[in-house]
């Protein structure tokens, strides 16, 4: 992964051509960021063994990353997008609630534990996807499943 | 001349003691009273920073789980623009060259806009 900033980005340079037809198509996630910290955690319980093999991918491939792990790429996308549309079919109200609140609160989720409660419960209910936060202490409650918090 | 001599049965006492009343509660309990509330704040600043640390991990987990899936998009479009780029200048030069010595991925420094907006 090169570091240089570049001069021009795709912000200032549109370039329409798609992909050689040699490489296989995937649609791209398009969702904006407060559906995807939303549905953050349910993406990383599904795809976390798709995005440690990209990730694992792009550190293994010294720099060629970009070009060797485009089908590690396609898998992360194409998980991720299944997370959101089972999201989207099972669990739609109380997902738009809570990125709602999400967009309304600086993205902070300790903002919207009142709508992330019901959206954890309609999503391991129906999707049977926990989330779980990596590393919390073993003696404290994770918190997003407390009752009462100093924050808020 | 008779000397002064003190009244019959000697001075009243001399008042040099003050009369003021002693107001509030005794020092030490003063100190206690700090000593209480100020072990109440540290507890529950205590508790805010455990709390804020928590909520820290809750956030960067949340970028995690998130970091393949934005990192692959761009990959995949840096790609599809080397390509591109690399088909306009065959079909320019009719070759293309080699500008580094290692093969590499390299996100482009400069790029050749085109003459007019294409999109």
């Amino acid at each position: 992964m090169s570091t240089r900033v570049p001069r021009f980005n795709k912000t200032s340079l549109y370039d329409t051509t798609p992909l050689p037809d040699d490489i296989p198509k995937v649609k791209e996630i398009g969702a904006s960021s407060a559906p995807l910290m939303s549905a953050a955690f349910f993406i990383g319980a599904r795809c976390k063994a798709y995005n440690d093999d990209y990730m694992q991918c792009k550190t293994e491939s010294n720099g060629r990353g970009e070009l060797e792990c485009m089908k590690e790429g396609r898998k992360v996308t194409r998980c991720a997008a299944s997370v959101l549309e089972d999201i989207n079919k099972n669990c739609l109200e109380e997902f738009k609630k809570h990125w709602d609140c999400l967009e309304n609160n600086n993205q902070q989720l300790w903002h919207c534990r009142a709508q992330e409660r019901p959206f954890n419960k309609c999503v391991f209910d129906k999707l049977n996807l926990e989330k779980t936060i990596p590393g919390t202490p073993e003696n404290v409650t994770p918190v997003h499943l407390r009752k009462y918090q100093k924050f808020s | 001349m008779p000397q002064d001599m003190p009244p019959v049965g000697g001075y009243d006492a001399v008042q040099y003691k003050r009369n003021l009343p002693v107001r509030g509660f005794r020092p030490s309990v003063y100190l206690l009273g700090m000593g209480v509330i100020m072990t109440y704040g540290f507890w529950m600043y205590g508790k805010g920073v455990r709390e804020k640390n928590e909520l820290g991990r809750e956030k960067q987990w949340s970028r995690i789980h998130l970091i393949p899936l934005l990192q692959a998009e761009e990959d995949r479009d840096q790609v599809r623009r080397m390509l591109a780029d690399k088909q306009r200048e065959k079909e320019l030069l009719g070759a293309n060259l080699k500008v580094y010595h290692n093969d590499r991925f390299v996100r482009p420094t400069y790029v050749a806009t085109p003459e007019n907006v294409t999109k």
